[in-house]
């Protein structure tokens, strides 16, 4: 299995997505194959895996607060869309946060919603999430810069339910170029590529394999980490995506030890 | 080209300079000094990895002694308030937003910071911050939205495999990488007056952004918010050079004798 390291430069990632290959078929049959394995690993409660969940082996996260840090990719992905259509940034990121206040105050969210999190905010709070998103919608921009106007940022990102398995798999996707099984993802990320960054890089190209509705398969996902220079990329074949597969169910079996430990 | 000044232009304004006199970008000097420290890395014998390097290391040859609980929040809330004046939140109070802000991000470092204060220092830490924050919103200028501003930036390096780390902090980028021209300014604030390792700082700045991203900056400013004086340097491949001399001097400097 080829990981493929280059520097995050435009020259290098262009010539990432120009050489990726073609990839391979992903069929009905194992795709049947693999929801019934993450089915057989019984679940009391509903699992949520995706990248991350795969670097960390599936080991007990802590529980999701928002923070600044963690509200700025839900923003920015939207601020980019109005910088696209012409605005200023800081107003895109500005009219993007006021949007999720408005639901927040009229109640309209539900509990625990970026939009509750922000109007329980003081004003130099949202300034420190305002300034964490700029930071994120510009690193999109620079991305964006880089990939050309073939790229389309992406609407949202790809889930696939393993229907009877209390199962959601969810792969992020910051830019794609092309379509279908010609296409090629990208995704942003911060800091710098760990050792396990290649197994969560194969996990989100299988869940996107998944998630299409024709089953089909990227021809590369491409990872960048602007922070570190650094672009790390998978090819759609099948060993890649039989990879992504296992740690999925490695995973799913590490929850189900974890929950049986509580128990006991 | 070094300039220093106290003069009262907008330190955005220094920074980003004649917007119809900007050379070319420059592709090159980035990867070059990557090369030239990956090879001083392969020839070093005798080096203990592996190696962090951080701007104290460049700058002051080592963690900086002393630095206290006070010296340390002071610049923690200098760079919250940055973060506040750049995304247009008009400051109420000059020490309790930007502490508040501060508290936004890392609470518990915060907390730990302040109980080794005792409420004399405290309250010469508030008048510090104040002061230092009046500074930078007179210094600073306004920021355009279009500018692309961002606050806190966070670069890693690595060289010779992981090996060896030059971590770097920015507190201000301009512009991108992606226009033709040399377009985007760093710009660093501090709390200390300026001195000789000033121009080292820059040159690592400029050094680190052009190996990350492959384009050098236009231009790397470091403002003093104690003197409210203003150091910058054009992001000219000399100054490129200088930056991975520095590395290598400090990388030789650690490799133990047998």
């Amino acid at each position: 299995m080829m990981l493929y390291q280059r520097h995050c430069s435009e020259r290098d990632i262009n010539d990432l997505i120009a050489t990726a290959p073609e990839s391979d078929a992903l069929l009905l049959d194992q795709v049947v194959r693999f929801s019934t394995r993450v089915k057989s690993i019984a679940s009391p409660s509903a699992r949520f895996i995706d990248a991350w969940a795969v670097e960390q082996a599936g080991k007990p996260s802590t529980p999701f607060v928002w923070r600044a840090t963690t509200a700025r990719r839900l923003i920015a992905t939207n601020a980019l869309k109005r910088v696209r259509q012409g605005a200023p940034i800081l107003d895109a990121v500005r009219a993007e946060i006021d949007e999720h206040l408005a639901l927040g105050v009229r109640g309209e969210t539900r509990g625990g919603s970026l939009g509750q999190w922000l109007s329980s905010l003081p004003q130099a709070d949202l300034g420190i999430v305002c300034a964490e998103a700029v930071n994120w919608t510009t690193a999109l921009i620079e991305t964006q810069h880089m990939l050309g106007d073939a790229a389309t940022p992406a609407d949202a990102d790809a889930y696939f339910n393993v229907s009877g398995a209390k199962t959601t798999l969810r792969a992020r996707r910051d830019f794609t170029i092309g379509e279908g099984a010609d296409r090629v993802i990208v995704r942003v990320r911060s800091g710098v590529p760990g050792k396990t960054a290649g197994t969560g890089l194969r996990t989100d190209l299988f869940i996107h394999a998944l998630a299409h509705n024709e089953f089909a398969v990227p021809r590369r996902f491409i990872g960048l980490w602007p922070d570190a220079g650094i672009a790390l990329a998978v090819d759609g074949t099948l060993d890649n995506l039989r990879a992504g597969a296992r740690d999925i169910v490695r995973v799913c079996e590490t929850n189900r030890r974890h929950q049986l430990q509580e128990v006991a | 080209m070094t300039t220093t000044t106290t003069a009262p232009t907008s330190v955005v304004a220094v920074l980003r300079g004649d917007l119809t006199d900007r050379p070319e970008r420059n592709t090159w000097s980035g990867p070059t000094a990557r090369l030239d420290l990956e090879a001083t890395l392969r020839s070093v014998e005798h080096l203990a990895l592996p190696v962090t390097v951080r701007t104290s290391e460049i700058t002051h040859g080592g963690p900086l002694e002393g630095a206290g609980s006070a010296s340390q929040l002071r610049g923690l809330l200098l760079n919250a308030a940055l973060r506040l004046l750049v995304n247009g939140v008009a400051l109420d109070d000059f020490f309790y937003d930007p502490l508040r802000a501060a508290r936004s991000t890392s609470d518990a470092y915060v907390s730990e910071l302040i109980s080794h204060l005792n409420a004399d220092q405290m309250a010469r830490l508030e008048a510090d911050v104040r002061s230092h924050v009046s500074t930078l919103r007179h210094r600073l200028g306004r920021v355009p939205s279009a500018w692309l501003p961002r606050t806190s930036l966070r670069s890693s390096v690595a060289l010779g495999g992981g090996s060896v780390l030059l971590r770097d902090d920015v507190d201000l980028v301009l512009g991108h990488t992606g226009a033709a021209d040399s377009h985007v300014g760093l710009l660093d604030i501090t709390t200390a007056p300026l001195g000789a390792w000033s121009e080292r700082l820059l040159s690592y700045h400029a050094l680190v952004y052009a190996m990350r991203t492959h384009v050098v900056p236009l231009r790397v400013g470091l403002l003093s918010t104690a003197t409210g004086e203003l150091v910058t340097r054009d992001g000219t491949p000399e100054l490129i050079a200088t930056g991975a001399q520095n590395v290598i001097s400090y990388i030789q400097g650690l490799a133990v004798q047998p």
